[in-house]
């Protein structure tokens, strides 16, 4: 049995579908990352989860019991908003203590609980500060420790980062990481930051337009996409349309470039495009892996890498090589041959 | 602008601005000392507080506007509040309602409510304290416009709708979030619009006159047309207690939870 589990979840706002056919099963504990570009379901899937709103159709329930038309009060699940969403008129301990204090917990253990919060997020000495008195970041840590001091059995995030500097993001990022450890909390975070997800997950949920395109751990998401949306989405990839010679040993036709690659992972599609990651790209011309040439059209200096695109038939294939003093790059216009192997490259 | 070269404009405007308020206040300020030929003296306001007609019609008003301003926060407040929550599409209509009461003369408005109000099967005007429901109610309707728009700034200034949903995630039932979240966030708000509803019922002439009940109102009305210096002095006390009362907002909106409320957001 799994710990949280949403079935067969559709949510339409008049003739809007906003959650097409959503279905997940939760274990306890983990990490959970709903990742996707914008309007593509997320909030609305947590906010069914929280209570904020109910599914058209379909189930939600938490620990085998069904909570789908529960109101949010009832469901002791903490939810952290993008806009931290601190009682303004409360200090910050009074924050943290709200939700034991509305239960009727008793003065003594809010103050326990409290301290103990406190100190999970290291903000032991500003228990009596207002909100309006602290930093984003500080005011996201509030609101993340007032969620979590009611123990609540599932954690869900919003976007709870996309209103902080890149730097405390990063840090805060580790920081929500690490409690969740500490505390074996089941959680759910929305992003459509695809690093955020990459990092922080145990499991990542890309959505699109409203349905899940595919759920896995993050280095299976990055490695083995299993649709066209997921592999772009993810990371930069090179996309090409191709035609099929062999279906079954996976051989396509690259503009006249027999390419062999990895089977192709969805059983009875039939594949028209075949993709290969920047970084899996090798310069020069090696027996047995596929080889290309073409002429360079642009090169891009990024620091810590560069990215060069080559013109293959009318195929911009991109190239990402680390850097390092001694690398050779081309130059715009020249011949360029390069080769990969036939396990980065996959058909979609 | 810099400094030390201070334009001439910058200081005619207000100057002129404030001639306009105060020279007349002064004017009325001296008349209502000069009840007695060739003295100064508070004769005038002395007249005026011994009057018992004006003590009842005191004493009265600021029954009617306790009752009324308090009843006007139970409704509006939780009216606005369900609007931001459920309706928000819904408060531009609102407004607009809210501020009938100025696009619609009150004369017509009081004749309107007697008419219906009076006849079977209300008959609210039988009886003194039937009558005073009426006044009650009538009140509540021509303070509106303060008292929404009061509260509209107030639910405005703070995210109604997260504070609300984080309140419900942590266990909050809807009475402990009015009360514990809403409504303390709301305070100044809420202070404010019910003192301008308070003066508005205070100086309110019309509805009493016409329902014959013994209204501050009406009786700064019947002074004013049988009087000479009684009335100038009335006019110093409403604008003392005008200003009283808007210090009283001062002094509130500079307590310590408020000092939140007004660093609170961002
Ligand atoms: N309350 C609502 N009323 C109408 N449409 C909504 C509402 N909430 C969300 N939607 C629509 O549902 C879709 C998904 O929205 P949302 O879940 O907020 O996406 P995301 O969080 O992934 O950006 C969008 O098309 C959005 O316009
Ligand atoms: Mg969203």
């Amino acid at each position: 049995m799994s710990y949280l589990n949403l079935k067969n979840i559709y949510k339409t706002f008049s003739s809007n579908v906003a959650v097409d056919d959503f279905s997940l099963d939760i274990a306890q504990g983990e990490f959970i990352s709903f990742l996707g570009p914008s309007g593509c379901g997320k909030t609305t899937t947590l906010r069914m989860v929280a209570g904020f709103e109910y599914p058209t159709a379909g189930s939600i329930a938490l620990l085998g019991n069904e909570i789908t038309n529960l109101p949010p009060n009832k469901r002791n699940i903490g939810m952290v908003f993008q806009s931290y969403a601190l009682f303004p008129n409360m200090t910050v301990a009074e924050n943290i203590g709200f939700g034991l204090k509305v239960s009727n917990t008793n003065t003594i253990e809010i103050k326990a609980r409290v301290t103990e919060a406190l100190s999970l997020i290291h903000m032991q000495d500003l228990g009596g500060r207002y909100p309006g008195q602290l930093s984003g970041g500080q005011q996201q840590r509030v609101a993340l420790a007032r969620a979590l001091a009611i123990k609540p059995k599932v954690l869900l995030l919003d976007e709870p980062l996309s209103a902080l500097d890149a730097k405390i993001r990063l840090e805060l990022r580790l920081e929500i990481r690490r409690i969740q450890k500490q505390l074996n909390m089941t959680t759910i975070y929305v992003t459509h930051d695809q690093e955020e997800a990459l990092t922080l997950s145990d499991r990542i949920v890309v959505m699109n337009q409203g349905r899940v395109e595919q759920v896995d751990t993050p280095s299976r998401i990055y490695n083995y996409p299993s649709t066209e949306f997921v592999a772009s989405f993810v990371g930069h990839i090179n996309i090409f349309p191709v035609s099929v010679i062999d279906g079954g040993e996976g051989i396509v036709d690259l503009s006249g470039n027999k390419i062999r690659s990895r089977k192709h992972m969805q059983e009875g599609a039939i594949p028209v495009h075949m993709a290969v990651r920047p970084e899996e790209l090798t310069p020069g011309h090696r027996e047995g892996a596929n080889n290309l040439t073409g002429n360079i059209h642009s090169v891009q200096y990024l620091g810590s890498v560069v990215r060069i695109q080559i013109d293959v038939s009318g195929n911009f294939l991109s190239m990402d090589l680390f850097n390092q003093r001694d690398l050779s790059i081309p130059m715009v216009g020249d011949r360029f041959d390069v080769n990969f192997s036939s396990d980065s490259c996959w058909l979609l | 602008m810099r400094k030390g070269k201070l334009n001439f404009w910058s200081f005619f405007w207000p100057i002129l601005a404030m001639t306009y308020f105060f020279v007349p206040l002064y004017g009325t300020l001296d008349f209502s000392l000069r009840m007695k030929k060739g003295v100064i003296s508070l004769l005038a306001y002395q007249t005026v507080l011994a009057d018992p007609q004006f003590i009842e019609s005191f004493q009265y008003s600021v029954v009617m506007g306790i009752v009324s301003v308090t009843l006007s926060i139970l409704l509006f407040v939780p009216t606005v509040y369900w609007i931001y929550l459920k309706v928000p599409k819904a408060r531009p209509f609102v407004e607009i309602v809210s501020i009938l009461p100025f696009i619609i003369p009150t004369i017509v408005f009081v004749f309107g409510l007697i008419r219906t109000f009076s006849r079977p099967p209300f008959l609210l005007t039988l009886t003194p304290f039937k009558t005073d429901i009426l006044m009650a109610a009538g009140y509540i309707i021509l303070s509106m416009p303060y008292m929404f728009r009061a509260i509209d700034v107030g639910m405005r200034s703070i995210d109604v709708k997260t504070l609300t949903e984080a309140g419900q995630s942590l266990g909050a039932n809807w009475l402990q979030i009015l009360f514990t979240i809403i409504i303390p966030n709301l305070r100044i708000a809420i202070l404010s619009g019910a003192l301008i509803a308070f003066a508005t019922v205070l100086g309110e002439m019309i509805l009493g006159d016409f329902l014959v009940r013994p209204a501050f109102g009406a009786y700064l009305v019947l002074v004013g047309r049988s009087k000479a210096y009684e009335p100038a002095a009335l006019s110093i006390i409403s604008y003392a207690l005008t200003w009283i009362m808007l210090g009283a907002i001062q002094v509130f909106a500079k307590g310590s939870s408020s000092q939140s409320q007004l660093l609170g957001r961002g």
